[in-house]
């Protein structure tokens, strides 16, 4: 609130002070400051944030499936429709019958990504995937999924010739080979920048709009501010679903060509 | 810029929160639910080749059905015109054997009739034999011997033979 005040109120560093008003609320800090051998293991919001999300998925998928009936009700009912949308538009078409293999790693990531992006709209909360630590853990952990993915169907040299595209002349060789090995790892980087810069940029436009409320302080542009951040706020319900579906689809993609490397 | 610059920290909660998620979602939920996807996948798959099943039999017993109505008919047809000759023949019989029965009677009377006829000509012949007798005896008024009788009777009886 000081911030608000400060920034609204203030005639000079105006500019300044709004950009730390929009900082404020899309960084993390530390909640509990734990050091462990050197490194910095803080408790901070986004963490309290992943473990919130991560409690409403195990208690909403623990009571849908735990004994999931032949003909599903409910809660089960909800739940299945969107797995088993995301089961043949997702991972058959990518992993085809490898698909049953990947689908707890590739299930959980849409619902983890999913139930972090919509609580981030709760006011008071943050959101955890707007931030670059953890869309890079995420990123890391499909790195890791299809790089394992990949040696177990080809074996690791199977693999590993596999990366560079068959029946090339040698002479470009030298250029391939780092491009291929630099592409290996752009691949997940994208995947991290993607969710991050989606999800931090929604906030961003909100709370800018809040502060054209408080900066102008009138009753017009106030309301129509207030129609637009319901707008982003509403488009941000959307791109929360769209961003974890475009993750685990590319997860998806990623584990299919790490197993198929023939196309 | 700090919004740019990762946190180990926050990458390592991440990490390990998200691999928790992922083992006890895989034996919560993902588990069971998988498990019961495929149950449902045979089920649905063998109802529908019950339900395929079932229905070749029930067009097999419609066609079993329909085939011994035809059968049955066809018996019925064969038996009603069987028995319609049957009766026919037996009826043709009846009249032959009440036929043969008429004249065989027919046949018997004649015979009959003959016997009776021939009795009442012999027993007519003894009557003219003593009649006579008696009438030439009147006529004469004296009686004969025995022997003239016996000649006079054996000549007229001769006469009357020859002459019938």
């Amino acid at each position: 609130m000081t911030a608000f005040e400060s920034a609204a109120g203030g005639e000079a560093g105006h500019e300044a002070l709004g950009a730390d008003f929009i900082m404020q609320h899309i960084l993390d800090h530390p909640i509990i400051h734990l050091h462990f051998m050197g490194f910095d293991l803080s408790i901070t919001k986004h963490v309290v944030m992943l473990w919130i999300a991560s409690a409403i998925l195990v208690a909403t998928l623990t009571v849908a499936f735990r004994r999931p009936k032949l003909v599903p009700k409910g809660l089960s009912n909800f739940f299945e429709s969107i797995i088993l949308y995301l089961e043949s538009e997702v991972m058959r078409p990518y992993l085809g019958s490898d698909s049953r293999k990947y689908a707890p790693y590739l299930l959980t990531a849409f619902f983890f990504i999913l139930v972090c992006n919509l609580l981030g709209l709760v006011p008071g909360s943050a959101t955890a995937t707007g931030d670059i630590s953890v869309t890079i853990a995420m990123a890391t952990l499909t790195f890791i999924v299809v790089q394992l993915a990949g040696i177990r169907n080809n074996g690791f040299f199977g693999y590993i010739k596999g990366l560079i595209p068959p029946g090339l002349p040698v002479f470009i060789l030298p250029i391939m080979v780092p491009v291929e090995i630099i592409g290996l790892f752009t691949k997940h980087v994208a995947l991290a920048i993607r969710l991050f810069a989606n999800m931090v940029a929604g906030h961003v436009v909100i709370f800018a709009l809040l502060l054209i409320i408080f900066t102008f302080k009138s009753w017009l542009v106030g309301g129509i501010t207030l129609a637009g951040i319901l707008f982003v706020s509403l488009l941000e319900i959307l791109i929360g679903l769209i961003q974890a579906y475009i993750f685990t689809i590319l997860s998806s993609v990623f584990i299919g060509m790490a197993v198929h490397q023939d196309h | 810029m700090e919004l740019l610059s990762p946190a180990l920290g926050t990458i390592f909660w991440t990490a390990l929160t998200f691999v928790l998620l992922l083992v006890i979602l895989r034996k919560l939920a993902w588990g069971p639910l998988l498990a019961m996807l495929d149950e449902r996948e045979t089920k649905i798959r063998e109802s529908l080749e019950k339900a395929d099943a079932a229905q070749k039999e029930t067009e097999q017993a419609l066609a079993r059905n329909q085939e011994m109505v035809e059968q049955a008919k066809k018996e019925a047809q064969e038996l009603l015109s069987k028995s319609r000759k049957a009766a026919e023949a037996s009826k043709e019989e009846i009249v032959q054997k009440a036929h043969a029965e008429a004249t065989k009677m027919i046949d018997k009377a004649k015979k009959e009739i003959d016997g009776e006829r021939e009795k009442a000509v012999e027993e007519i012949r003894s009557q003219t034999a003593e009649l006579s007798v008696m009438i030439a005896s009147k006529l004469i008024g004296k009686s004969l011997s025995a022997e003239d009788h016996k000649d006079i009777i054996d000549s007229s009886l001769k006469k009357m033979v020859g002459t019938n």
